[in-house]
């Protein structure tokens, strides 16, 4: 018994040397429960807000969510639109008369005795989510994962065990709030299209504003069903992020294979539902212990009747989807490269506390115009690179250090005068590096000034002020002289010899940063640099 | 309604408790409350002096709801039902919470966790049933301690104790009183009903209940209220339907008599009389128990001790989760939680509460196709030459001694199921249905098509005044 563990453990851990055989296919399908971030909760009035209130436990229930005897259920019609928008994202077939059924078991933290879900009718069915190698960073092309089914179901309280008092506390704030299940098929072979997938999916959720998507929270909760070539699949539950996830999936693998390699494939042959404990699976329920849940349509609640007018209606009003917008941004006249074109479309977290990356995107569409049409209007080469250099390098990079909100500077600094900045830089009234300067000044003293709206910016002022113009017309005496002292400073022969015999060009860069700090930015780099090269008389 | 009458009513309760065992719980406080209504306030309120009886199912703020369970034993709600908040504004004076049988499951009156009711028509020491479930509040009628009494029908249960204590007991049609507040059992049939011990205080009653309750997902709408209203007309011959369906040999020969005797009356009056076939009345008590404690096993679910009511000393036993505090359901309760559980245990639940959906429409279908007043929710055709109302006998048969009825029922459970056979087609298909008394301890239902409860109370006057002549 101490060998066949240790012989697991030496299996399992190297998840780094983790690899699928080719004669263990994988099969995965996901179960993916998302809570609706609705206004009121399912069935009742009640505030839906089941972690805001970690300190005040039951406090956001009514009669209905405590189950008091003689309280009847009243559907949200929130969570209705919330799930018909999700539905349509994934390309569902709408069901135009789905009903609420109930599922029986008992729990501490089920007050109802049981849970109002859809199981003979649910609202949705066989849609897909595809996946694109490029976008999701699959190995396919492209990938379509099927969604088998989206039902509409309630959440149970939290059972909390207490140790000290030993006694199980229940808290009911997130019993009754809204949640979807969606189930895909077994469409999933490797690791990386299940990543791929809860991030598409989190993404999707959060971009049509229906819920925060967060596995931290259980805002978002994940069970994998694994089996490997045909023997009976495995559930997985309890994975609380994606890297649990992903070890989960890995150690069962391996488990599985070790299994059917020791000749005890026929242990797999039943159905089972196995938890992570964090290291590895362990059986939670087989098929002896399976409970009845004695599925019932409940006798009150109306039937979902769906119109068409309504289902058109809300069709309609879908927001661009992430995929049509990234790539969309990756063609004329944007060409953004695929990582900048993502970070104006995918939302990496739910807080959202500096910028959204919808409100970010629309920055750089205006600022884009903008400054198209300045460069029109004012007959100058219009750089296409820049706004999305200045707004995702320099401008981002400037919020997160500062702390501040993308919605506070649109204030000041709108994308029209974004547009003026980067106008000045293309046409080398400022260098890129001044230009760094005045943009860090400029957001400096708005923050110092709490945004206050003074004068309205003036750049060509400023530049003045701090003496920030290019240098355009520098002597060539002068660039000289700075680079000869330069030379004579760093004294080091054998740099000078590298960079002349071309050994190690980029050592120029070196001379020309130097150059640069002397001159403090106001003349262009690529000045000093063909200075340089004239003086070291360098061929390449 | 004087405050003279009121309190003489209230004063007498304590007496008629002790000998039929009225009450769950008498409220102390009610004849302080009638002398306080203050004489100017009295005028605008309808029921201003009247005194009721509230089933013990529906949940009063200053009252304990305990529906004759011990799990539910000193239970208090910390809101009113929808029906209560409505009789308090209009003035009336709740006496207590009429005994029951437990969450509403039995016909006699026999299964409360605080002993049987005993039928005031006759001398407490025959100890003579009162029909159930709504066993005290039919009691407290009978006995004259009230003006009125609020019950819940889900398959007879206001009309068979209200036909055994010779009260009127009306079932309006499903949705039109609110179920907000009242504890469910089996909530596709759970309706509220009245008893009184006249038409006028019945037609009163029901027309400050009769409202549209947010609150509840079953209340009918605005709109359909409005519907049923402008299809309702005011009648001076009816067609008037006999369903062979109802007619047993095996009744008492009075029963037959009297039902006789005032089908004459009514076509001595010009009214139009017809025998009706409603084939799928055969199924009713199929449907009915394979539905009912369906439904009934999932309502319970939520009696686990942990948030309100009884709680036993462990939450487990044997690896099971609340049984031991699960264990102070009744036995009737308990046999009917066992026969839920088995109609939705996943192998029978195609065979056999599917099939009962199915055979639930079918008697919807048939009775749409026997009246001439359409049915708004279902959509079927209207048979222009249906009839307007249909008569039948409410009870089988006479209350019975309550150690016959338990030893009945200890023979074969089957015994007391049949005692519903009248009543429940009618509760399966939502229709309004009024017991009228016919004679000492049995009264004939007249019921007519969902959402025709008004032209059944003009029906009713009728054939209450010709059941007297």
């Amino acid at each position: 018994m101490l060998m066949f563990r240790r012989n697991y453990a030496k299996r399992c851990n190297t998840s780094s040397k983790f690899k699928l055989l080719p004669e263990y296919k994988l099969k995965c399908g996901l179960e993916i429960h998302t809570q609706l971030k609705t206004e009121n909760k399912l069935f009742s009035l009640s505030t839906n807000s089941p972690f805001s209130d970690v300190d005040k436990p039951n406090y956001h229930t009514s009669f209905f969510d405590v189950s008091l005897p003689g309280t009847q259920p009243i559907l949200n019609p929130e969570a209705i639109l919330f799930a018909l928008r999700l539905s349509l994202a994934l390309q569902c077939k709408i069901n135009m008369n789905s009903h609420f059924d109930r599922k029986h078991y008992f729990y501490g933290d089920q007050p109802l005795g049981y849970q109002i879900t859809q199981h003979y009718s649910p609202f949705s069915n066989t849609g897909k989510l595809r996946l694109f190698k490029d976008l999701d960073s699959i190995e396919e092309q492209t990938k379509d994962i099927s969604v088998i089914q989206l039902q509409i179901e309630q959440d149970t309280g939290k059972s909390v065990y207490d140790s000290a008092d030993s006694i199980t506390k229940i808290d009911l704030n997130r019993s009754n709030v809204p949640l979807i299940e969606m189930v895909t098929g077994p469409d999933f072979t490797d690791l990386k299209q299940i990543r791929a997938f809860i991030k598409k999916y989190q993404n999707l959720v959060r971009h049509l504003r229906i819920s925060t998507g967060d596995l931290e929270t259980g805002a978002m909760r994940v069970d994998v069903n694994i089996s490997i070539n045909d023997y009976a699949r495995v559930e997985l539950k309890n994975l609380p992020n994606t890297s649990s996830i992903a070890s989960a999936v890995k150690y069962e693998y391996s488990r599985q294979v070790n299994m059917i390699e020791n000749g005890e494939g026929d242990k797999l042959r039943n159905a089972e539902t196995r938890g992570w404990t964090g290291s590895e699976t362990v059986k939670l329920r087989s098929k002896e212990s399976i409970i009845d849940y004695r599925y019932m349509p409940d006798p009150e609640l109306p039937n979902i009747v769906l119109t068409s007018d309504v289902v058109d209606g809300v069709k309609d009003m879908l927001p661009v989807l992430p995929d049509d917008t990234c790539m969309s941004l990756m063609q004329e006249p944007y060409r953004l490269s695929l990582k900048d074109a993502k970070i104006l479309t995918i939302n990496s977290n739910s807080r959202d506390e500096l910028y959204t990356h919808d409100e970010l995107r629309k920055y750089y569409l205006d600022t884009f115009e903008a400054y198209r049409s300045l460069c029109e209007r004012h007959h100058q080469e219009f750089l296409r690179k820049l706004p999305a250099n200045w707004i995702i390098h320099e401008l981002l990079g400037n919020l997160n250090k500062m702390e501040i909100t993308l919605y506070e500077i649109c204030r000041s600094l709108s994308p029209e005068k974004f547009a003026e900045l980067l106008l000045l830089i293309s046409n080398k009234t400022l260098s890129n590096a001044s230009g760094k300067l005045l943009l860090a000044h400029v957001l400096n003293s708005f923050k110092e000034n709490s945004f206050a709206a003074g004068k309205p910016l003036n750049f060509l002022e400023l530049i003045d002020e701090f003496e920030l113009q290019a240098v355009a017309d520098v002597e060539s005496e002068g660039l000289e002289l700075i680079c000869e002292r330069i030379l004579a400073e760093v004294n080091n022969d054998k740099m000078i010899n590298d960079i002349k015999s071309g050994k190690k060009k980029n050592s120029i860069k070196f001379l020309v940063g130097q150059a640069m700090r002397i001159s403090q930015g106001r003349i262009e780099a690529l000045e000093f640099e063909t200075t340089f090269k004239k003086i070291l008389k360098v061929s390449w | 309604m004087s405050i003279k009458a009121a309190l003489s009513k209230v004063q007498r309760i304590p007496e008629v408790q002790t000998h039929y065992n009225v009450f769950n719980y008498v409220n102390e406080m009610a004849s302080s409350q009638l002398k306080s209504i203050e004489k100017r306030n009295a005028s605008s309120k309808p029921l201003a002096y009247t005194v009721a009886a509230v089933k013990d199912n529906i949940v009063t703020k200053d009252m304990p709801s305990t529906c004759s369970s011990k799990i539910l034993d000193g239970y208090m709600s910390p809101f009113d039902a929808t029906v209560v908040s409505l009789l308090l504004e209009a003035g009336t004076v709740i006496a207590g919470k009429a005994n029951m049988d437990e969450f509403g499951m039995g016909s006699a009156g026999i299964h409360s966790y605080f002993g049987p009711t005993f039928n005031p028509l006759f001398k407490p020491e025959d100890q003579i049933v009162t029909g159930g479930s709504s066993s005290g509040s039919a009691a407290a009628v009978a006995a004259g301690v009230v003006d009125f009494a609020l019950g819940t029908d889900t398959g007879g249960s206001v009309r068979l104790p209200a036909s055994y204590t010779s009260t009127f007991g009306f079932k309006p049609s499903y949705g039109r009183l609110s179920r907000h507040g009242v504890i469910s059992y089996a909530q596709s049939l759970d309706t509220v009903g009245i008893f009184a011990n006249d038409l006028a205080t019945m037609n009163k009653v029901f027309s400050i209940l009769d409202k549209y309750d947010e609150k509840d997902p079953t209340s009918l709408s605005e709109e359909l209220r409005h519907n049923f209203r402008s299809l309702a007309t005011k009648k001076k011959s009816l067609k008037i339907g006999i369903p062979e369906e109802f007619s047993q040999e095996s009744v008492p020969a009075e029963f037959r008599a009297t039902m006789t005797r005032i089908i004459k009356h009514l076509m001595n009056y010009g009214h139009e009389v017809y025998p009706v076939s409603i084939p799928s009345v055969k199924n009713a008590l199929s449907i009915y128990y394979t539905l009912s404690p369906s439904e009934a096993v999932s309502n319970l679910s939520r009696y686990d001790g942990l948030r309100y009511g009884y709680r036993a000393e462990s939450d487990i036993e044997n690896g099971t989760l609340f049984t031991p505090t699960r264990s102070a359901f009744g036995p009737e309760v308990q046999n009917r939680i066992i026969l839920g559980n088995y109609n939705l245990c996943s192998e029978s639940f195609k065979n056999n509460y599917i099939k009962a959906q199915k055979l639930r429409v079918q008697l919807i279908n048939d009775f749409d196709s026997a009246f001439r007043f359409p049915n708004v929710l279902s959509g079927n055709t209207v048979n222009k030459d249906g009839v307007d109302i249909m008569l039948s006998l409410t009870s089988t048969s006479f209350p019975g001694n309550y150690d016959e009825v338990v030893n009945k029922e200890n023979d074969n459970p089957l015994n007391t199921y049949i005692n519903d056979i009248f009543t429940m087609p009618m509760s399966l298909c939502g229709l309004p249905t009024m017991t009228v008394p016919a004679g000492n301890a049995f009264g004939i239902q007249a019921f007519s098509q969902h959402g025709n409860d008004y032209e059944l109370l003009d029906a009713c006057y009728e054939i209450n005044a010709l059941v007297n002549s």
